[in-house]
């Protein structure tokens, strides 16, 4: 469904950031891309949202090329994509409520289903009674529920969340965890960068290590003590 | 009691009324760009009056002065004598035995020497020595066939009564204010021409620069999948109901300013002003004009909106 191949950038004539990256995601699986600090996961999910164009290789999306569609044919493509941007990138103008129903108002939705749904989620990520609050007078990770919110509530086919868990504690961490562990059953597919080494270990799914440039996937041990569990 | 907290509890709170996915409403330089627009308007509109008033003028003009002509027989003799009141008397009375049984001839009728000074007391004032100056013979002639052929017809015979006779067929006069009022025309057309474009470059420049400064949000709207269409409504929106209520400011000042004219060309009875009275139709187009000026608004906005987008991935 999503592929790269030999896909390279970098920023004006600044070194490649990223160079011949490589891999592909199924649909319906669930990722952590991880890397040290400033490795460029951010700038391979930027490429991913279809936020800017690579300098070379390959993008499959959805198993259309995006190097030769239209701006006009990116538009559904984008919409199939949620998003959880590092710096939130919350409307400040606008109530939780409304930063969580833009995408839905965006995609023509009408408002009575927008009213329903966006209440929901919000109580379900303990936001019930901040729905018209302004986001400059939320905490981090109140601000970072909204959100991941914003990114699931039109139940995008793939997920991609860039730290999502770095200002919650342990416990609504682990709620959100569940949250986008329940979307991967639904279909969604996930792809989670993160430093958080324990968060990774405790759920396990597959690693796209990003380190120099380049991109290695590692199978997690979860993974293969489940498959020796499942062969013995 | 009141709760003294109740107001503390707001602060943060959002409106519950829904806010426009880019708060445009609230930036600065609407209020400029709303002042500029009902300038222009205000122009616009007066440039407008302008030149219905010069075409309804000409049109008076040309259609009353059509066929008609008028003769006159001189006081003066060719050797620059002048001949007495009673000759000037019966020299006219003969031309117009002659015209009136003229074929081509409407009508004619002989100006009384108190419509003659009617005629010439805004050029020489009112206190004329009567008697001093000695006043022409003029017969206000319609024709069925104003052709220089027949004028000079005419002239010829009427010349046999007296040398100097001649014909004004007003043609020469009318071609100058004709060309005068065309020019004036012109330069309101060319006025309207240069506040459009005025307008088109202030509301391009200020979409501009809001899509800068708003240049976060408009591109989170794009990677959420917003068409361009979804992102220029907004601004087409924002510039639709600034302009409006800017024109319809420009449209009432507008409005007042032209009825102050019309009231002081009234009231001063000024006969060679242009009539400021201007027809339903014409009245009409004016309160057209804000809906012109919104429209015209709203489409830059969205011309420019959509290329700056494409610049976008
Ligand atoms: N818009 C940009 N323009 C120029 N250089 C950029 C831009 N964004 C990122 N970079 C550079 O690209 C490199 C990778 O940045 P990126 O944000 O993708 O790293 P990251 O893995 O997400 O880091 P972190 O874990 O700290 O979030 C960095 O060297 C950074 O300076
Ligand atoms: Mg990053």
């Amino acid at each position: 469904m999503i592929r790269f191949e030999h896909v390279g950038l970098r920023y004006g004539i600044g070194p490649e950031v990223l160079s011949d990256i490589n891999f592909a995601l199924e649909p319906g699986s669930f990722h952590f891309l991880t890397g040290p600090s400033g490795a460029g996961k951010t700038s391979l999910l930027s490429l991913m949202y279809l936020g800017r164009h690579p300098t070379r290789g390959l993008i499959t999306m959805f198993g259309q090329n995006t190097g030769g569609l239209t701006r006009k044919q990116l538009v559904p493509l984008r919409q199939r994509i949620g998003v959880v941007f590092q710096d939130f990138r919350l409307l400040g103008h606008m109530s939780a409520f409304d930063n969580v129903a833009l995408p839905l108002r965006i995609q023509g939705k009408s408002e009575k289903e927008i009213g329903n749904n966006v209440h929901e989620l919000l109580e379900w990520v303990g936001l019930g009674d901040h729905m018209h609050v302004l986001p400059s007078t939320m905490s981090g990770g109140q601000q970072q529920r909204v959100a991941i919110a914003r990114a699931v509530i039109t139940r995008p086919r793939l997920l991609l969340a860039d730290e999502p868990t770095g200002n919650l504690d342990d416990e609504i961490g682990y709620r959100l965890m569940n949250l986008f562990e329940q979307l991967n059953r639904m279909g969604t597919t996930i792809l989670i960068a993160t430093h958080d080494h324990a968060l990774i270990e405790k759920f396990g799914h597959t690693k796209l290590i990003l380190d120099g440039g380049g991109l290695t996937v590692e199978q997690s041990t979860h993974w293969l003590a489940k498959k020796i569990e499942g062969v013995f | 009691m009141r709760n003294p907290f109740k107001k503390d509890r707001m602060i943060g709170k959002a409106r519950q009324k829904r806010q426009y996915d880019l708060p445009l409403n609230k930036s600065s330089g609407t209020g400029f760009l709303i002042l500029l627009i009902c300038l222009m308007t205000f122009l616009a509109m007066l440039a407008l009056a302008a030149s219905f008033a010069l075409s309804a003028m000409t049109e008076r003009w040309s259609s009353g002065l059509e066929n008609k002509v008028t003769v006159e027989i001189p006081a003066e003799k060719p050797d620059g004598t002048i001949y007495a009141p009673e000759n000037i008397k019966s020299q006219t009375a003969r031309a117009y035995e002659v015209l009136s049984t003229h074929p081509s001839v409407v009508s004619a009728h002989v100006m009384t020497d108190e419509e003659i000074r009617d005629l010439v007391r805004p050029w020489l004032g009112e206190d004329l020595p009567l008697g001093k100056v000695p006043l022409p013979g003029l017969i206000s002639v319609e024709l069925n066939d104003s052709t220089l052929k027949t004028v000079k017809i005419l002239e010829t015979k009427l010349q046999d009564i007296n040398e100097k006779a001649r014909i004004d067929t007003h043609e020469e006069w009318l071609s100058h204010l004709l060309r005068f009022t065309g020019a004036l025309q012109f330069a309101a057309a060319l006025l309207t021409v240069i506040i459009g474009i005025t307008t088109v470059t202030a509301v391009a420049g200020g979409v501009r620069s809001r899509m800068a400064v708003h240049n976060a949000e408009v591109e989170l709207l794009h990677l959420m999948g917003a068409s361009d269409n979804y992102i220029s409504r907004q601004f087409q929106r924002h510039s639709l109901i600034m302009a409006f209520q800017g024109a319809l400011g420009g449209i009432g000042i507008g409005g007042i300013a032209l009825m102050t004219i019309g009231w002081i060309s009234g009231e001063m009875g000024v006969s060679l002003l242009p009539d400021f009275t201007l027809g339903a139709v014409q009245i009409a187009m004016l309160a057209a004009l804000p809906v012109l000026v919104a429209l015209i608004a709203t489409l830059t906005a969205r011309q420019t909106v959509l290329k700056v987008l494409a610049q976008m991935p």
